[in-house]
């Protein structure tokens, strides 16, 4: 692993995600956390960020009562471990989308600094400490737009988007996307305060598969379903695992299929095979 | 005419309760001066999964009055379901997909396929 110039505070904690969570997060670029934060702290974020109101309240890092239950979440950290490996860097930034809805959908777009690559070297997570609902103008995303690389310029005239899913959440949601996944704020109607703190963690270890696994999981013969099971999610997925790309083409994994078999299917990385015969 | 993008916008206002007495109004308005919207150019974006006509609408957007508009929150309350449909309520291709993008990035995601259409 190169020596990157990370300067945040590095954590461990225990994994949580289980190798179908990990399998979805390369497919869909985005995995929810409804509601993990408690309650008390949600209140005392809002009433942190109406005293702090500005677009990068970093203040907020220094408070160890919010590091410890939003940042080191041991539902969201624990799902960062998963992703990111042991000893992953904290986050030095943090962004505030507050919006005084009502105000129009924002374009579509990646953010600055996106990156096409199997490679998960850092996340983009976002935390709501109010509900939002979908009259807030929750934060909208494209499932499996991760993988994609498009400028602002060429996103910029997309509208509306049939498989989009809005971030319609209970208060103290945390949601962890692939940095590069398609998002827009979308439209709200009603009359009130929206805040989401946007904030990165880092990796800085070498990928292998050491979050909650089962021996017995079978990675082979994915389903036709949406977002695909796409070459490019299954190189993201070799990467995380450690694991050598071993894709041959034609009926070989991920080629998908109508129902899944237990025998390993032809391509499959060789960590992932359970060494069973067709 | 008052045609199906007008007819599926009320129903996504009448769904989310916002359909109000001035947009009736302004369809009376429109039925008898017996011509559509505006003396201006409609236009109608319609992102599709294939290039093929029949392929279902993944996106849409539609500019009038001078005006751009998202369209009905719900897709099955979109006008058109695809491009053929669209056609066939009488709007014309003023643009084609441009296929050379799903060479440069053929996987399905990617929001390639684009016919432009106009009223």
């Amino acid at each position: 692993m190169r020596k990157s110039a990370l300067t945040g505070e590095t954590y461990d904690c225990k994994p949580t995600l289980k190798d179908q969570q990990v399998v979805d997060l390369c497919r869909n670029g985005y995995l929810m956390l409804d509601g993990v934060v408690p309650g008390e702290v949600n209140r005392r974020v809002v009433e942190f960020l109406d005293k702090h109101d500005g677009p990068e309240p970093v203040e907020i890092l220094k408070e160890d009562w919010f590091v410890d239950a939003v940042i080191k979440n041991p539902r969201g950290a624990g799902a960062v471990r998963s992703l990111l490996g042991k000893d992953f860097a904290l986050p030095t930034q943090v962004a505030n989308h507050r919006v005084h809805c009502p105000k129009p959908a924002t374009n579509w777009h990646q953010d600055a600094g996106s990156m096409i690559t199997p490679r998960l070297d850092y996340l983009q997570v976002f935390y709501y400490p109010q509900a939002v609902t979908r009259e807030m103008g929750p934060t909208e995303i494209l499932p499996g737009s991760h993988l994609h690389q498009r400028s602002g310029g060429y996103l910029s005239r997309l509208r509306s988007l049939k498989d989009s899913v809005p971030t319609v959440s209970s208060p103290g949601t945390i949601f962890l996307t692939v940095y590069s996944i398609w998002h827009r704020r979308s439209a709200s109607t009603v009359t009130e305060i929206r805040n989401n703190l946007k904030y990165n963690y880092w990796r800085t270890v070498e990928p292998c598969r050491d979050w909650d696994t089962d021996p017995d999981f079978n990675f082979s013969w994915p389903t036709n379903e949406f977002p695909p099971f796409s070459v490019r999610t299954a190189q993201m997925l070799a990467w995380l695992c450690g694991e050598d790309w071993q894709h041959t083409g034609g009926q070989s994994w991920p080629c998908f299929v109508s129902m899944a078999y237990d025998s390993d299917q032809p391509g499959l990385p060789e960590g992932l095979r359970r060494d069973r015969k067709g | 005419m008052v045609d199906a993008v007008q007819v599926a916008q009320w129903l996504g206002k009448l769904r989310q309760g916002t359909l109000s007495e001035t947009d009736l109004k302004q369809a009376l308005h429109r039925l008898k001066q017996g011509r559509e919207s505006s003396t201006g150019q409609r236009l109608l974006y319609l992102q599709t999964y294939t290039s093929d006509l029949e392929s279902p609408v993944l996106g849409m957007s539609i500019v009038e009055d001078g005006k751009v508009n998202d369209g009905p929150d719900d897709p099955d309350d979109w006008p058109y379901q695809t491009v053929l449909e669209a056609m066939s309520d009488g709007w014309r291709i003023v643009k084609f997909p441009e296929l050379v993008l799903g060479y440069l990035n053929p996987e399905f995601g990617g929001m390639n396929w684009e016919f432009i259409l106009e009223k």
